[in-house]
């Protein structure tokens, strides 16, 4: 199980996913630093140039009221160094910030200079000169032997010499170095966790995916009754399995059904080839007490009655399947059953038995002449066939509700109670029959199809009483009359 | 006349020609739909029989190649396929007559002759005579001897039947399906009744009766 879970692991596809979204998720946040670091940048350079600019103004402004004399150097230098210590940005443990500007001041000449801080002069001037742009605004400054570069603000005093004050852009570069590393340790905890969640999320999901699958090939290779596990809520993935599961109920329940019917009808087929077999056997050898003949006769007997139980249970089938196609004709119902009834009446008599019809008008149904000539014929065989001598059977038409009814009912013994409740399930008789007990589910099938119904159930005063629904027709002048649809069938 | 059978089961095969060769025609047998389609060019048959399920064309296709090539003569279909649908469509693209199988060798035999009848005839007489009976088919009536029988119409059917078909068998399920237009098999003995009742009306007491029960087959209408 580990091993399979470790490889599983190895080889998921959330991997890929997870890597994805992290990479997209890193880039992303990246470009977002990036631009407010730019922000942040611009803003601190605005901050140090308003100092810079406001600054040399003032400078230059002292210069230019100090009168040039002995202590101009000492008043220029401390007002420098009063200033370098309201640096903007300011960061205390680098010092006290003296180091962090510069004064310059040059004459027109390039002589007269005054210098205040702590940078080699000369490469300062060296710088300044190679690097001034001749504008107004602030200018970068890179100082030989320094690691930073200066920002540079200039104003011309009276005189006509130049105020140069720089401020290091050490501390700046410090802020934004600080920015960068911390966002830096933040965006990579950010982004593996990221990648963690979605890795462990997307793995979730993909395992029971597996096991969806897994469950899915032993199915396929074994046992049927085995259903693949189903996650907790509505996702997509519990629905998965839902109908993957739902399908195999259905799969189940048909092979199931198929099971049942191959085994029914192998015992179906089984018992009768078995005695016409034997009959036949029988027929070869020579015995005095019984015609060969007759066996033969018996045997080719058995074999018709065989092949029509074949023919019954594949329409019963069909017709539980919906497969069975309908030829659909007006049928003239009452007229159907009475000539149905003629050709039974002379079995009925032969038995001891009446038959009466209570049938009026022509009732009218959208059916299959075939069928419903095979359901109706159905019913009266089912008849002769169960009934003791003397009993009288009442055939009638009646229409309700839109549906035409043909009951049919009888005096005699009745169903049994224990075959009385599976009477449509086919394969269900009396002992004594000789049919396979498929008649009714044979007409409960074919009459679903029509959307019809068939209600079987002893009577309160003894006997039967079988009532087939169809749906009726209106009265119409297009007939099909039942010797119409007899002759229909006939050329068959 | 001349017959070709078309069926690819040895064993079917030989029972079925035998018994049409019986009933007096000669018999041409193949296996094939090609053998089939060559044999057709080579001489004329009165009628085929063929078998649906070919092991190189199907039926079907046969059939309809039959009747492109201006084959006319009548088509009996054997097929172990029973849908209605297949029956239908067998009917409508050529066949005369549709038989299921299993199914008798007489029944077989009957339907042949029936079709090769229509298609040389055509039309049945409506007057018919065998010994002393006599038939109306258009006024439903028989006399025998002159005096009119009481018949019901189902009966006079079923005599009709047996006359037209006099001399030869006739199966229970050929009598249920042309007599009574049964397309069922009934669990039960209803042929025998109406048989029997019939012979009670024509059969004169104590005499043999005219229609023979061939046990295990059907029944015969004999001519004196």
């Amino acid at each position: 199980m580990s091993s399979r879970e470790n490889s599983s692991i190895l080889h998921s596809e959330a991997w890929g996913i997870s890597l994805w979204a992290t990479v997209v998720f890193a880039i992303g946040s990246m470009l977002v630093f990036l631009s407010m670091q730019n922000l942040v940048a611009k803003d601190i350079q605005r901050r140090s140039d308003t100092w810079l600019s406001g600054e040399v103004e003032v400078l230059g402004d002292v210069a230019g009221r100090t009168p040039k004399d002995r202590l101009y150097d000492k008043v220029v230098r401390e007002v420098a160094e009063l200033a370098s210590r309201e640096v903007p940005n300011h960061d205390r443990t680098s010092g006290d910030g003296s180091d962090a500007v510069f004064f310059l001041q040059l004459g027109e000449a390039g002589n007269d200079n005054l210098w205040v801080g702590t940078a080699d002069k000369e490469s300062a001037i060296q710088a300044i000169r190679t690097a001034h742009p001749r504008s107004d605004n602030p200018f970068d400054v890179k100082i030989n032997g320094l690691a930073t570069p200066f920002r540079v603000a200039t104003v011309q005093t009276k005189d006509g010499s130049h105020i140069y004050l720089g401020l290091s852009e050490r501390d700046e570069l410090h802020v934004l170095r600080n920015l960068r590393l911390r966002f830096l340790a933040l965006w990579l905890v950010i982004v593996l966790l990221g990648f963690a969640v979605v890795f462990y999320a997307t793995w979730r999901m993909l395992r029971w995916v597996d096991g969806i699958a897994e469950a899915a090939s032993h199915i396929g290779r074994s046992n049927l009754n085995r259903r693949v596990p189903v996650p907790k809520g509505r996702g997509e993935v519990s629905r998965l399995a839902k109908t993957l599961n739902q399908m195999l109920n259905h799969i189940e329940a048909t092979v199931e059904q198929l099971h049942t019917i191959t085994d029914s009808l192998a015992h179906d087929l089984r018992s009768p080839l078995t005695a016409i077999r034997g009959k036949m056997e029988a027929a070869l050898i020579p015995s005095a007490s019984v015609d060969p003949t007759e066996r033969i006769v018996s045997a080719i007997d058995q074999l018709d009655r065989l092949s029509n139980f074949l023919d019954t249970t594949l329409d019963v089938s069909e017709a539980k399947a919906d497969a069975l196609r309908l030829a659909l004709t007006k049928i003239d119902l009452a007229g159907l059953v009475r000539s149905i009834a003629e050709f039974f009446e002379p079995s009925f008599s032969e038995r001891g038995c009446a038959l009466q019809l209570r049938i009026m008008e022509p009732v009218y149904v959208s059916a299959d002449a075939a069928l419903l000539h095979r359901v109706l014929a159905n019913l009266f065989d089912n008849e002769v066939k169960h009934l003791r001598p003397s009993c009288t059977v009442c055939v009638s038409v009646e229409t309700a509700d839109g549906m035409a009814t043909v009951i049919v009912e009888d005096d005699g013994p009745g169903f049994d109670p224990d075959v009385a409740a599976h009477l449509f399930e086919g394969r269900v008789k009396n002992k004594n029959s000789r049919g396979h007990g498929l008649g009714l589910s044979f007409v409960h099938a074919v009459v679903r199809v029509h959307g019809g119904a068939v209600v079987a159930a002893n009577r309160e005063t003894g006997g039967i009483r079988i009532a087939v629904s169809l749906p009726r027709l209106p009265d119409g002048e297009l007939v099909t009359s039942p010797a119409v649809a007899l002759a229909a069938h006939r050329r068959h | 006349m001349r017959l070709l059978l078309v069926e690819d089961e040895v064993e079917i095969q030989g029972f079925v020609k035998q018994s049409l060769i019986d009933a007096g025609w000669e018999v041409q047998a193949v296996d094939d739909a090609t053998s089939a389609l060559q044999e057709v060019t080579k001489q004329t048959f009165d009628g085929l029989i063929v078998d649906l399920g070919l092991p190189d064309l199907d039926g079907i296709d046969l059939l309809l190649r039959l009747r492109r090539s201006g084959i006319s003569a009548p088509v009996l279909i054997l097929s172990a396929r029973r849908s209605v649908d297949e029956r239908v469509k067998g009917l409508e693209l050529g066949g005369d007559d549709y038989l299921t199988k299993p199914f008798a060798a007489v029944e077989l035999v009957a339907r042949m002759r029936s079709l090769l009848r229509r298609s040389s005839r055509g039309e049945e007489s409506s007057h018919l005579r065998i010994d002393d009976l006599e038939l109306d088919a258009v006024k439903r009536r028989a006399t025998q001897n002159g005096h009119l029988l009481n018949l019901t119409p189902q009966e006079f059917l079923l005599l009709e039947y047996l006359c037209r078909n006099a001399g030869r068998v006739v199966t229970r399920s050929m009598l249920l399906a042309e007599v009574w237009g049964m397309q069922f098999q009934p669990d039960t003995n209803m042929v025998d009744v109406h048989v029997y009742r019939l012979r009670g009306k024509i059969d004169p007491e104590g005499a043999e009766s005219r229609i023979k029960t061939l046990r295990g087959v059907g029944y015969v209408f004999q001519r004196k």
